[in-house]
């Protein structure tokens, strides 16, 4: 688990202004059929889109797949080398790998989407209106979010979560808003670049609402933006909320969560990798799989 | 700049040459932080530094490998007829390591403040029937009790009962004596419970010199941390699960060793505390387990052995082998049933990892529990701290426990007599309490052996404590260490082990 959040600093990519004078690309110029194509066509995309493809399926089918009861505890197999029976070997307590690995990610998965959505409407919300209102209120927020940005990343988490007790879904709130404050700041800077355009300062001067300028000009000109940023906040989430499980605060056992079998079975890593690899290996290939999704979506949408 | 770089190295290397020597007389082991770094030197303090306290202070008589009394500061004890006062022949020409001479002032001091309401040690509880001690001379202790013990010296084994100086403290019986002023085989150069603790040997001992020149505790609170800093040398010996033999069996620069013992890790129902107050849950709750495939999952064959809710272990002269404690899941969900649980019932389980196995067996439990419609919510929270700010706390009703071998009339006070600091079931029988009066009063092993059976079968059918197996211990040490005797952590002579 890395000692501060790569995510965070992931976010300038994307904070530089995009072309003031016209307006940018949006997902309305394109079908997302032909975003799929385009994202497709780079390598990081692919390889994003297998991954994703390849965890939905897993996700959606697991519990028709798995070979194996994942809590079912056999005194006969505690840490048995994978075989024909068990592919991926066996744990501490003689329970299928491969079944705990196949539905270890369902919480997890559920959890950080909410999450994210969470924390990228709530994000973006936030910092729109902060662009567009400036004075006081921006500058208020703004501090705030570099507050939080300052402090390091699992202690907050840790904080929060020990605050939002009641279970892994309590979590919730806790990972949309430490999350949510990177969107924030993304999106303002993305809307600041957009309100000072010609198009803006022609609506105002149509003597649009505020609410129709951030609705018809402005949202869907940082669409691309803040959904690309809201990816990889999704993928710094799931590794967040599976360190939490692994410390304890996450997950309850016997749930299989790859973040709990990995804490559970590190102890014997040595001995029998199997037990930590395959949960390591799920949750890596997940997450480079967002990452490279959204890489691709950003070049595709022209980021 | 190559050139300087260069010239570092060297001096690091040849530092590291010359300080070879003394590093290798050092042995280092690690302490758990159990107590989150509050670790008192005062031997009988609840949150005692175990780990420093055996090897700065001396007990008046130790555990042999059989648990029987052996001599140490006392040289030789008897009874009065009616067992109720008990003299001490002390060991002459003992000095504490300030140089001042051990007497039985001291141990009377040291025994006297273990009845200090002030201080309130767990230990009270096992020695609270001392009425009063004194010392008769400079070498002879004598103790009247309130009432005749039998097992009176078996009882002073217990690994806190230690002898401090008297001087340390002005003689206060209601001060905290952490002074680490103490006759044992090494002192106290620096004390850190968050880093690293220095002891030094003690030249003068008088069972001998030590054979390392050093003991370094490392607080380390974390097993695998332990394991690897074992593996790396960091350390020399320390305490693994059975999963985790693996890791050192086939590396030759390591030993493995088993020891039989009766640690023993229960499940702990308060019950004082709603839905355990009623004997039926807690019936129940013991009867849906599978005792002996727990102990397969847990600790595997071999490693232990089946309990049945009593904490006197199969090595011990009063076990009870008579008990029986068959799953019955079945009669469990009936009994839930009658106690007005029809449906079954959910209850939150605390556990950590402060032992490596208490995580599984509640796991383990938990996965059995279900079976029976009882619905465990498993709550595993940190290790540091876990023995002050979980276990034993009111709003924590049920939690995974974790105790070392006790001889049956320590344990049986210890743990399970009413009003005992550290009665963890809050456990509040008077007859149960009487039988233990009535055990000590005994004057024969055969009605002791009875009354001490009657005690653990009260226990089983009714008490708080699910205690599905007892433990070996299974320790591994490095193979550059020497005479590391067959017995249980607490029972090591550590001043014998020497190190190559």
């Amino acid at each position: 688990m890395a000692d501060r959040d790569i995510f965070a600093e992931a976010s300038y990519h994307f904070s530089a202004p995009a072309q003031a004078s016209s307006p940018v690309n949006t997902f309305s110029d394109r079908s997302l059929w032909k975003l799929l194509r385009a994202i497709v066509h780079k390598p990081a995309g692919a390889i994003g889109v297998l991954f994703v493809l390849f965890h939905a399926i897993v996700v959606l089918t697991g519990p028709w797949i798995i070979p194996h009861d994942p809590l079912a505890q056999d005194p006969r197999t505690i840490l048995a080398a994978p075989s024909w029976a068990h592919p991926f070997g066996t744990d501490l307590l003689g329970r299928d790998v491969l079944s705990r690995t196949i539905v270890g990610g369902r919480i997890a998965i559920a959890i950080t989407a909410i999450g994210a959505l969470l924390a990228v409407v709530g994000g973006a919300v936030a910092g729109i209106t902060a662009a567009m209102r400036g004075g006081l209120l921006d500058a208020i927020m703004m501090r705030l979010v570099e507050a939080i940005g300052a402090l390091p990343y699992l202690l907050f988490l840790l904080l929060l979560a020990n605050f939002f007790t009641g279970g892994a879904y309590a979590l919730i709130p806790a990972l949309g808003i430490f999350y949510g404050t990177a969107v924030v700041r993304v999106s303002r800077a993305a809307a600041l670049s957009v309100a000072s355009s010609d198009f803006v300062a022609a609506a105002r001067v149509r003597g649009e609402r505020s609410s129709t300028i951030l609705f018809r000009e402005i949202l869907p000109n940082v669409l691309g933006v803040i959904v690309v940023d809201g990816a990889i906040r999704w993928a710094g989430m799931l590794l967040g909320f599976s360190s939490l499980s692994f410390l304890g605060f996450g997950v309850a056992p016997p749930t299989p969560d790859w973040g709990l079998m990995i804490s559970d079975a590190r102890n014997v890593m040595a001995i029998a990798p199997w037990a930590t690899l395959w949960p390591c290996a799920a949750l890596a290939s997940l997450i480079l799989g967002v990452i490279f999704l959204a890489d691709g979506a950003g070049k595709a949408l022209g980021r | 700049m190559v050139q300087f770089r260069s010239k570092i190295a060297l001096v690091v290397v040849f530092a590291l040459f010359a300080a070879s020597p003394a590093l290798s007389a050092t042995l280092r082991i690690s302490h758990n932080l159990g107590y989150g770094g509050r670790e008192s030197l005062d031997p009988i303090s609840p949150t005692r530094f175990f780990e420093a306290n055996q090897m700065i202070y001396d007990q008046l008589v130790r555990a042999g490998p059989d648990g029987q009394p052996n001599p140490a500061l006392a040289i030789a004890w008897s009874s009065s007829p009616d067992l109720a006062e008990w003299t001490f022949k002390l060991r002459s020409g003992v000095r504490f390591s300030n140089g001042e001479p051990f007497t039985a002032q001291d141990a009377a001091y040291s025994l006297q403040r273990i009845l200090s309401p002030k201080l309130a040690s767990p230990v009270r509880s096992v020695l609270g029937i001392m009425d009063s001690i004194e010392a008769r001379d400079d070498m002879t202790l004598s103790v009247k009790l309130k009432q005749a013990d039998a097992d009176f010296p078996i009882v002073l084994t217990d690994y806190r009962v230690r002898i401090v100086s008297s001087k340390a403290a002005g003689g206060d019986l209601d001060a905290v004596n952490d002074s680490g002023i103490g006759t044992g085989p090494f002192k106290v150069s620096k004390l850190d419970q968050r880093g690293t603790t220095v002891l030094a040997a003690n030249p003068d001992y008088w069972d001998g010199k030590p054979g390392v020149a050093e003991v370094d505790i490392m607080a380390i609170a974390d097993q695998d941390a332990r394991n690897q800093a074992l593996l790396a040398g960091q350390i020399d010996i320390t305490e693994v699960t059975p999963g985790e033999i693996g890791l050192f069996s086939s590396n030759a620069k390591f030993i493995v060793q088993r020891v039989p013992a009766g640690l023993w890790n229960p499940i702990v129902m308060r019950t004082d505390t709603s839905p355990f107050n009623d004997v039926r849950v807690r019936k129940a709750l013991r009867m849906l387990a599978d005792r002996q495939s727990l102990l397969s999952l847990v600790v595997g064959e071999g490693n232990g052995a089946v309990a049945c809710d009593a904490p006197v272990w199969p090595g011990d002269p009063y076990y009870n082998s008579s008990l029986s404690c068959p799953a019955d899941p079945e009669g469990a969900k009936k009994l839930l049933g009658e106690a007005g649980y029809p449906r079954g019932l959910t209850v939150d389980l605390y556990t950590s990892a402060a032992q490596p196995i208490m995580v599984p067996l509640a796991e383990a439990y938990q996965a059995q529990a279900a079976k029976a419609g009882v619905k465990v919510n498993v709550r595993v929270v940190p290790v540091d701290g876990y023995w002050s700010t979980t276990w034993m706390t009111p709003n924590r009703p049920f939690v995974v426990g974790n105790w070392a071998q006790r001889p049956a009339a320590q344990v049986l006070n210890e743990v399970f007599r009413s009003g005992a600091k550290w009665n963890e079931t809050a456990w509040n029988c008077p007859d149960f309490d009487a039988l233990l009066d009535e055990a000590r009063r005994s004057g024969t092993i055969d009605e002791r052996k009875a009354l001490y059976a009657k005690a653990q079968a009260i226990l089983a059918e009714e008490g708080g404590a699910f205690i599905p197996f007892f433990r070996n211990e299974i320790r591994v040490y490095s193979s550059s260490l020497d005479h590391i005797d067959n017995v249980p952590s607490m029972m090591l002579r550590w001043h014998k082990i020497t190190k190559k």
